[in-house]
Parts: C-alpha cells; structure tokens; sequence
C-alpha cells in the first residue's frame, strides 16, 4: 500500500519558482490499479519521483507498506518496482543481463534471479530477445526490458510512469494484461498516464491530478456521477477545467 | 559495509562487462598508450642519436669570409672535417633561411695582430637559437679554440717557457651522476610526463560514459530506483575505471621494457626492472584515483556527454605545470614537494628512473597526501551523486 500525504515539491528556474506539486493527497490500495492521470506538466511525474524517493518532497509525507519514504528510503526502495519515466536500457548488455544487474542490486541470488527472469519472460512474451543486446531493440521491447529489470525482485507495489508510451496497440494490449496480472496477485499498482481512455480501461480507481493538485479522485463510475456527465472524457474536462493537454 | 561492498562489485562488473563489449573504445582506453608511447619515445631517441652521429663526424661546410686572411687556420679546420667553402652572397638572409647553420668571418686585421701577437678575432656566426645549429657551432669553436691553444703553447715554447705556468690551476670533474641518471636525462622530461598523464586521465573513456553516458541514455534514474546506496554506485563506477585505468599503465610500462630490450644502446635506458615497474605503479595508483574521481564529479555535473569530454582539454595541460616549471626553474627536492599532486609524481617517477632510494618518509608523505586528496575528491563525487538534481536533469 502506498500513501500519499499532502506532497509539495517546487522547483527553481531561470524564470522563478515552479510549484510542480502542490498538495497531492492519495492512497493506493492492494490489489487495486490506480491510475493518476492529467495533462502533461500536470505534475505526475514529479509526484511519482517523490513515491519512489528519486525526490524529497518540500513538505508532506510518503508512506509504503508503512515505511516512511523519509526515514529509511532504501527500505521503502525494496518494496518498490519502479518504471520511471527515463527507462534507458544498457545498450551493449542483453535482455537476460540487464535484468540481472538489477536483480544483484536488490541483493538477489543468481538461482532467483534465474528463476525470476524464466517467469517475467514468460509473462511479458519476451522468450525470443532475452539474449539480444539491447542496441536495436524496438520500443516496445526495451519497455518490456524495463519492466522485467523493475519487477525481477518480485516487489509488493510496482510504479509505471506511462508504461505505454509509445507502444503500438498489440504491444499496449498485453502490457494492460501484464497490469491486470500484476493486480491479481494482489500488488499495489500505480501508473500514470495523460490518456483518458487507457485509464478508464485499466483502473479500479482515478486519480486527476491538475496544475500540481488533485481535482478529483475515485472510480470511474463515481467521477462519472459526481460530474454530471455520461461521457468518462466530459467529465475529465471538467475535472481539469480545461481541455488542455487531452491532445497531447 | 559488506551490503556496500557487494553492490559495488556489482557496478564494477557491470562496467567492466559493458566496456569490454565495446572493443573499440576498450582498445583506446588499453592499448593505445602502449603502443604509442614506446614508438614515440624509441623514434625520438633513435633520431636524436643519428642527429648526433652525423653531426660529430660528417665534412661540415662552413662558409668563410676572407678565408685568405688565415690560410694556415682554415688548413687546420680542413684537418679536422671543417671545410671552408665561399660564403653566399648574403649571409645573414642564407642563415635566416637555415640554409647556412655556422659561418666564420675572418676579418682583415687578422694577419697583422697574429703577426704582432695580438688576440687576433675570428668570428663565429650564427643564430644560437637554432637548435640544429648547436652541435656545428660547437664543432667549429672547439676546433678553432684547439688552434689557438696549440698556436699559443708554440709560441711559448720558442720563448722558452713552461706553458705550464700558463696553469695555475687545473680543474678536474668528478661527476657523481649515476650511470642510470646519466641515461635517463631525456626519459627524465618525458616519461613522468607521459605516465601520469595516462594515469590522470586513463580512466576517462568509462568514467564519462558511465557517468554523463548514463545519464545521457536514460538508464541512470531506474539505477537510482534501486536500493543500492549512491556511494556503493558511484565508488563501483571509479573502480571499475581504476582497474582500465592500471591495466593500460601496466601494458604501457612492459611495452617500454619490452622495446627496450629489442633497442640499441640508448633504447636501453627505457629498460627498467620489475621492481621498478610495481613501485611507479604504487606512485601512479593515487594519481589514477584522484584524476577518476575528479572526473566523476565533473562528468556527473556537466549537462552532457559532449561537455563533460570537453573537461579532458584543461585536465591534460594540468600535468604538465610541473613540467614546464622544473624545465625552467629546477628545484632541490625537498620533503613538501610530495605533498604537491602532479609535482610530487614526477620527482617520484624520476627518483625511481635514476635508480635513487626513496626514503620511507618520503613513502608515507606522499601516500598520505595524495591518497586524502583522493579521498576529497571521491567524496566529493559521492555528494554530487547524492544530489537530487543529478537523477532528475537531462
């Protein structure tokens, strides 16, 4: 379970201050799928950073499997399988290595390693390139590289920072599979996206996040009636208040 | 500390595994130094010798004005390899143009003076900043100062005189260079140079890539995702650089034994003894860490790959300064000189050529003072890790 506390985050530029997260308030539940979704810039991504402690927030708190994110980060790190944004892959090391570099970080044996690689290759359909250097991979595979080496130490809460950015509709089909899989086992899922539709399919719950806040928060079924509106995207609009960045 | 110690190894594998699939740029980062820094310094040795050679032995042609002023001196030159030719129609412009290195005026008066038992001039011309007309020069004033003195010895004898009064005091010289002092003078100038030039930056083709590369690709915010703590990372990546980094100062330093034992006489200067071997990789091992370090913190705070590379311009010039300031200020070596990075390097390099004991003081001094500065810089880079802003820019 991960807990979100009143996070702020403000950032310096060249042209002054950027309160990038402002008060972002949520909670996500075991096996449960929920979804933070928003225009770009909205501030999804800096509030993940915060979850999975690549950032210290200005203020508020982060909580997983009740571990304060603030007071031991490398614990609340192990629970974690994280997807960031930035999902390079090494490009000289195969499929098979990349996931076992990660796999030694999180101070795994080589057997489990093993073990967990056979399984992860299995679910994300990833037999073939395993053994590829990773130089020429396609998106959709170094996504699914990615994911493997996130999840190789078979954490409890997993963080996808749009997972399906880029990947064509087969590949985006069985990564919502993945998703549902992930859920199943009773994990902790939070992913984010800026497409509405996407998060409509997956998500048990909604989080829409907005100029660094959170504007609304519930099921798709609940969003739907607290805005008046049939249609999931109307009401999206008007949660938002605008309908920039539904394009994008 | 076992936790870290395990992660680090992890890195350092990982490194070594992702350079070493590069052969490319491994084969920069190992051999190049190996293979061109013997063939440099054996090609300019083997070049300075046949300079000398030709030099001390061929006919020089040496341009004379009025040459009838002297018959008898320019009949000695001639004994002595010196052939005096008719000087060209301009002769400052033709030793402008280095195309006369030394020419001899021998002015009008001469025969009179001589005759009169004056000092009679002779006039060695040339410019002294030529470095190819030193050893001519020098030729041609050794040979007309032996006309002199014999001349002179002559003239006292028929005035029946000792010309030994002409001596009160004769000055001998007892060199106490050693043998391998004496040969190591050029190898003096350059290899302490080159050694820790390699040393200083040897590491660089991975420490950039795995830094400002990493981050460059992307792949830096998932590592920082792991539990793995950011000193155990970073102190794995400035290893693994290490480990390149002395592979290639131990391929460089049995590339110069081994051509040294194929080399002639002055190649074999370059030949040094094993022992030797391990004790300058002892005095280059710090210099590997502080010029890796100091690049990973640099290469961790540039923007890019492309200006963290261009730090290596001012980090070559930086061993350098000692250099240049002993060429033109040579110093006594004294005990704080090896507190001194750069500078303390090249008086350990050079006692360890010159075959001289380094005191276990001067042992302790310089570990201590390089090995902390190592140790500054290291955390220094540790910190820049640390940093929010490293993970979360570019």
């Amino acid at each position: 379970m991960i807990t979100a506390q009143q996070l702020h985050k403000a950032f310096k530029t060249k042209t002054g201050t950027v309160q990038a997260v402002d008060g972002v308030d949520f909670t996500a539940e075991d096996g449960r799928i929920t979804g933070l979704l928003g225009p770009n810039g909205a501030g999804k991504t800096t509030t993940l950073r915060m979850l999975y402690t690549l950032m210290r927030p200005d203020s508020g708190r982060v909580v997983v499997d009740g571990i304060d994110a603030a007071q031991d980060p490398a614990a609340v790190r192990r629970v974690l399988g994280v997807l960031p944004d930035a999902r390079g892959v090494y490009k000289r090391l195969t499929a098979r290595e990349n996931i076992r570099y990660f796999g030694e970080l999180h101070g795994l044996t080589r057997a489990e390693i093993n073990e967990r690689t056979r399984v992860l290759s299995g679910q994300l359909d990833m037999d073939e390139i395993l053994d590829r250097q990773t130089e020429g991979f396609s998106q959709g595979q170094r996504t699914k590289t990615a994911i493997a080496r996130a999840l190789v130490h078979d954490p409890r809460n997993v963080i996808l920072d749009e997972p399906t950015n880029g990947l064509d509709v087969m590949t985006t089909r069985a990564m919502r599979e993945f998703l549902f899989k992930l859920r199943d086992d009773g994990r902790c899922v939070i992913f984010s996206s800026h497409i509405m539709q996407e998060v409509a399919a997956l998500c048990d719950r909604i989080v829409i996040i907005a100029k660094g806040r959170v504007v609304a928060d519930g099921t798709a079924d609940e969003l739907r009636e607290r805005f008046g509106n049939q249609n999931l995207e109307d009401a999206f609009v008007r949660a938002i208040g605008s309908e920039e960045g539904l394009l994008a | 500390m076992s936790r870290n110690l395990r992660w680090m190894w992890c890195v350092v594998r990982k490194e070594l595994l992702d350079i070493g699939r590069d052969r490319r740029t491994l084969f920069m980062a190992l051999l190049l130094g190996p293979l061109i820094y013997p063939v440099l310094m054996l090609g300019m040795n083997f070049m300075t010798e046949k300079r000398m050679k030709t030099e001390q032995d061929r006919v020089l042609e040496i341009p004379v004005l009025g040459a009838e002023h002297a018959p008898n001196l320019v009949a000695h030159l001639a004994t002595l390899g010196i052939r005096a030719v008719d000087p060209p129609a301009d002769l400052d412009a033709a030793i402008a143009a280095q195309t006369v290195d030394v020419a001899i005026e021998i002015p009008a008066s001469f025969a009179a003076d001589w005759h009169a038992g004056r000092p009679a001039t002779v006039e060695l011309i040339s410019d002294s900043t030529q470095r190819n007309a030193e050893t001519p020069a020098r030729r041609v004033r050794a040979a007309i100062a032996a006309y002199g003195q014999q001349v002179g010895t002559l003239r006292l004898l028929a005035r029946g005189i000792d010309p030994a009064v002409m001596q009160p005091v004769a000055v001998g010289t007892r060199d106490l260079a050693t043998e391998e002092a004496k040969r190591g003078m050029l190898l003096a100038v350059l290899l302490p140079y080159l050694l820790i030039l390699s040393s200083f930056i040897g590491g660089s083709y991975l420490i950039i890539d795995a830094t400002a590369g990493e981050r460059e690709r992307q792949s830096l915010e998932p590592l920082l995702a792991t539990p793995a703590a950011r000193g155990a990372i970073v102190s794995g990546k400035i290893a693994a650089a290490c480990i390149i980094g002395m592979t290639s100062l131990l391929l460089t330093l049995l590339a110069f034994k081994v051509s040294a034992q194929m080399g002639t006489n002055a190649a074999r200067m370059l030949d040094v003894s094993f022992a030797a071997i391990g004790r300058m990789l002892l005095v280059l091992l710090p210099m590997l860490l502080i010029g890796t370090s100091l690049l990973t913190f640099l290469a961790a705070t540039a923007k890019s790959m492309k200006e963290a590379q261009s730090h290596i311009v001012w980090l070559m010039l930086l061993p350098m300064v000692p250099t240049f300031v002993l060429l033109v200020n040579p110093i006594k070596t004294e005990l704080w000189q090896f507190t001194v990075p750069f500078l303390s390097q090249n008086q350990l390099l050079l006692k360890i050529i010159r075959a001289e004991p380094i005191a276990p003081t001067v042992w302790v001094v310089y570990l201590v003072a390089s090995l902390s500065l190592a140790a500054a810089l290291w955390l220094l880079a540790v910190w820049r890790y640390r940093q929010e802003r490293l993970a979360v820019a570019g």
